[in-house]
């Protein structure tokens, strides 16, 4: 069991509402973009994984995507590459319910995931545009401040 | 494609000559012996001008005279340029008694007229023409250039004729880093014959889009129609803008291949005009600048990094995480997560010593009865159920996101050395552009007007390079703006068509014809990356063998290889990367590109010519042997146009690899390099059939101390 590594999300795709699509080409360098300071995220997983964070961070309202149209990003696999993202996935799921025992359903956590990603999607936009500099810089200044000011606990 | 004889007809200094060429598999090499200004870089550009047109010529020709400089006119005003090239195409069918081999032979003649008006001349447009050769005589072949291009691509005209010196421009510092990539990508897809996968591409791609019109004629006026009548505008724009893109990209290259030019030959001027210092001055300027830029560069990567590593996300999850781990605390303390045996048992099993300090040796028979019965407590743990069992991976596994309750923000402490690294460097990289200023400001005030006229001519190319890179940009920003637009409407359009009754049938051709191109797609970057990958190792133990004998340097180089982006690099010990400019001799950095264009060529199984200007030119001892010797072995037909100097010390070698060796003369050498005199008045080479060890009256040379002395036999 040590040495045996699962991705419990492998077969489970990620979707953002349509609207909120357009952040991943501009800002993700995956996306063709050269120009580090314009495009801070490596991958698209990336930026995700930051709107997840953010809005837990802020204590954001969960968004349900139902409601909305959406469109595919990036599939689970792409976890397998990063198995702390796996993990910080369950402890976010175990954090936001309280249960424990949400570790066996994937698509419940992941949906846990995608409406605290759809929440955090446009506060990560603002953080990007909002300031006088490059976009990487506008970000990096916003996530500073946020780590500096006490998180908002529910 | 082998090559046979060719001839010059007022080809610069080549007023008449023929050259043979070996095409004995036995005897591959062919050596055209030349002193300098003979005639080698001469017959390297006729040649190509022969084969592919003014386009092979320097700056393509523009401004390139073809005609012999001291044309006097008494032989007419208008000159004719001919150059004849014959060949050999092996070709192989499958007959029933196994593989055929044919041979056909060709005789390609390219000829143009100058009109020489006193010191200015003017060149026709130049004629082609193919035969195929025949016991009976010759019969003309239409299209000519269709054969060229099968057979020796234009795209890899760099390697199959190759300068020594400009061979370095795959490799060397001074060229951009796009330059570099772009000409090794280029050389490298044009030998896999790419282009026929990327002509299948478009293919498909236009069968998409006549599959969005067929969706277009669904209910002229409606919505449908509208998105499909956007996206066939889209298609059109996006080709338009492609082939732009490619344009200035290619413009890019050759400007930055203009500026690098220049460059070397301002240095040369300010070395003549004793402005040595400030030569070097320039040099270590312009060197502290780039690297300073390959500096931010990093630092920019690792700011970007900041988003994808750990710390991010556990700094701002901290309340959340701090609450998840709580739960996961009271399972544990409530006895829940039995298994913290297994990970302390399985190291115990690998430490082998158990924890009580007696021996868990597998070859002791105590050792190996304890390590049973650890197993057995190991195996036992593992059937508890799953949930628990995820539990308690988690538990152990996520240690390293545990938030450090004492420590700050990890991801601030990165970001303000970050903050502190990438400032730093953009204030030294602002001072050594105000150093480089200043210097040329230095510069500015010399009164030389070769090195104003140079510099005039350089600041209008670095401004030409400067604006094909801008105009790179914008046009991929548009690009990448057209494709989300795209994006956006295709999804809307196949919504909208799923709708329509015809729609399923529509849909189902897009499905197909996007399978299609992905399965093309993929078939492309699997070959480019199979093949470079062959090219790659096949160049690495080219190169080593010849730098092998090298005590100097093979202490420092390890390997070199191809990277996926199509950087040539070499490393040394620890797999540090080495600047082929600082860390490589001469000897290397020329064996390097040999080993590269050798590889690729065998790699591609086209069977082609290598012919090469002055291969072993700063080359000497076990080195310069051994790269002839590995060069020889790998090429199927290696020409090579070499010195006196560098043929010295070889002789052996081209002795037994050549078929044909001769010699090359300027009678404009006499008296000062001559023993005789030729009594030639024309400026023109002349051929003699002295090889390696022979010379006869006419390309008997003097010794470099009796021509520093002027001695006049
Ligand atoms: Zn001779």
């Amino acid at each position: 069991m040590a040495d045996r590594y699962f991705n419990p999300f492998q077969a489970i795709d990620i979707n953002v509402p349509v609207d909120l699509h357009e952040a991943f080409t501009r800002y993700c360098q995956t996306g063709g973009n050269a120009v580090i300071d314009q495009s801070p995220f490596p991958r698209m997983v990336d930026l995700w994984f930051l709107a997840v964070c953010v809005a837990a961070r802020l204590n954001l309202e969960p968004v349900d995507t139902a409601q909305y149209e959406t469109r595919k990003i990036i599939d689970g696999s792409i976890f397998g590459s990063d198995p702390w993202r796996v993990h910080t996935l369950m402890l976010i799921a175990i954090g936001k319910t309280g249960d424990v025992q949400i570790v066996s359903e994937p698509r419940k956590m992941m949906s846990i995931a995608s409406a605290l990603a759809v929440a955090g999607l446009p506060k990560v936009n603002e953080m990007l545009k909002n300031g006088n500099a490059e976009p990487i810089w506008n970000l990096s200044d916003a996530i500073d401040t946020a780590l500096r000011s006490p998180a908002r606990i529910a | 494609m082998k090559l046979l004889r060719a001839s010059f007809e007022n080809f610069r200094l080549l007023r008449d000559l023929e050259l043979k060429f070996s095409s004995d598999p036995e005897r591959k090499l062919t050596v055209v012996r030349a002193a300098n200004e003979s005639g080698k870089t001469t017959i390297l550009n006729g040649l190509q001008w022969a084969l592919y047109g003014d386009a092979a010529l320097p700056g393509k020709g523009e401004d390139f005279r073809l005609h012999p400089i001291d044309w006097d006119g008494s032989g007419g005003h208008r000159v004719p340029i001919v150059a004849t090239v014959e060949f050999e195409v092996t070709t192989y069918r499958r007959g029933p008694s196994g593989l055929r081999e044919t041979r056909r032979k060709f005789r390609l003649v390219r000829s143009a007229f100058e009109e020489v008006n006193g010191k200015t001349s003017r060149r026709s447009p130049s004629t082609v023409r193919l035969f195929a050769l025949n016991d009976t005589g010759a019969s003309p072949i239409d299209a000519p250039e269709a054969l060229i291009n099968d057979e020796l691509p234009p795209e890899l005209r760099d390697i199959f004729f190759t300068d020594g010196d400009r061979a370095l421009s795959f490799i060397e510092a001074d060229v951009a880093v796009s330059t570099k990539r772009e000409r090794v990508q280029r050389a490298i897809r044009a030998l896999l014959g790419l282009g026929v996968i990327e002509e299948a591409i478009r293919h498909v791609r236009k069968a998409s889009s006549d599959v969005n019109k067929q969706a277009k004629q669904i209910g002229a006026g409606s919505e449908l129609n509208k998105i499909a009548s956007r996206l066939e505008a889209i298609d059109e724009d996006g080709l338009k803008l492609e082939g732009e893109l490619d344009d200035a990209e290619q413009q890019f290259v050759a400007f930055d291949e203009k500026v690098e030019e220049t460059d070397r030959k301002i240095a040369t001027a300010l070395q003549k005009g004793d402005k040595e210092k400030l030569q070097k001055d320039l040099e270590l300027a312009l060197r502290k600048i780039k690297h300073l830029d390959d500096q931010l560069t990093a630092a920019n990567k690792e700011h970007s990094a900041l988003f994808r590593g750990q710390y991010v996300a556990t700094d701002l999850l901290s309340p959340v995480l701090d609450r998840a781990f709580g739960k996961l605390e009271e399972l544990h303390d409530q006895g829940k997560i039995p298994n913290t045996t297994i990970p302390v048992l399985e190291d115990r099993l690998s430490a082998e010593l158990c924890i009580c300090g007696e021996t868990l040796k597998p070859g002791e028979p105590d050792g190996q009865r304890r390590r049973e019965h650890v197993q057995r407590l190991i195996d036992d743990s593992k059937r508890v159920d799953e949930i628990q069992e995820i539990i308690t991976d988690l538990y152990y596994g996520a240690k390293s996101l545990r938030p450090v309750s004492d420590a700050g923000s990890r991801w601030r402490e990165e970001y303000g050395k970050i903050v502190k690294s990438r400032d730093g460097l953009q204030v030294l990289s602002d001072e050594a552009g105000r150093e480089f200023r200043a210097l040329e400001l230095q510069l500015d005030a010399l009164r030389d007007t070769d090195i104003q006229g140079l510099r005039e001519a350089r600041r209008q190319y670095k401004d030409q390079r400067d604006r094909s890179l801008s105009k790179q940009s914008s046009l991929g920003t548009q690009l990448a703006g057209l494709r989300r637009e795209q994006e956006v409407l295709k999804h809307e359009r196949d919504r909208l068509l799923r709708e329509q009754e015809k729609g399923a049938r529509i849909i189902a051709e897009l499905e197909v014809t996007q399978d299609v191109t992905r399965v093309l797609q993929s078939a492309y970057e699997r070959i480019t990356h199979d093949e470079l990958k062959k090219v790659s190792d096949l160049m690495n133990s080219i190169f080593l063998e010849m730098i092998g004998a090298d005590p100097e340097q093979g202490a420092i180089i390890r390997r070199a290889e191809i990277s996926p982006d199509f950087d040539i690099i070499v490393y040394g010990p620890n797999d540090r990367t080495l600047n082929p400019d600082r860390d490589l001799n001469g000897a290397s950095r020329r064996a390097l590109t040999l080993a590269f264009i050798l590889a690729l060529t065998k790699v591609s199984e086209v069977e082609a010519p290598n012919v090469i200007d002055t291969p072993l030119g700063m080359t000497s001892g076990y080195v310069k042997r051994s790269i002839l010797r590995t060069a020889v072995r790998e090429s199927a037909q290696l020409v090579l146009l070499l010195t006196h100097d560098e043929i010295a010390g070889c002789e052996d070698i081209i002795g037994e690899a050549a078929g044909v060796v001769l010699t090359l003369t300027n009678p404009a050498h006499y008296p000062k390099m001559l023993v005789n005199d030729p009594h030639v008045a024309e400026r023109k080479v002349l051929r003699c059939e002295c090889d390696h060890r022979h010379a006869c009256r006419l390309c008997q040379r003097r010794t470099d101390a009796e021509a520093a002395l002027g001695v006049a036999t």
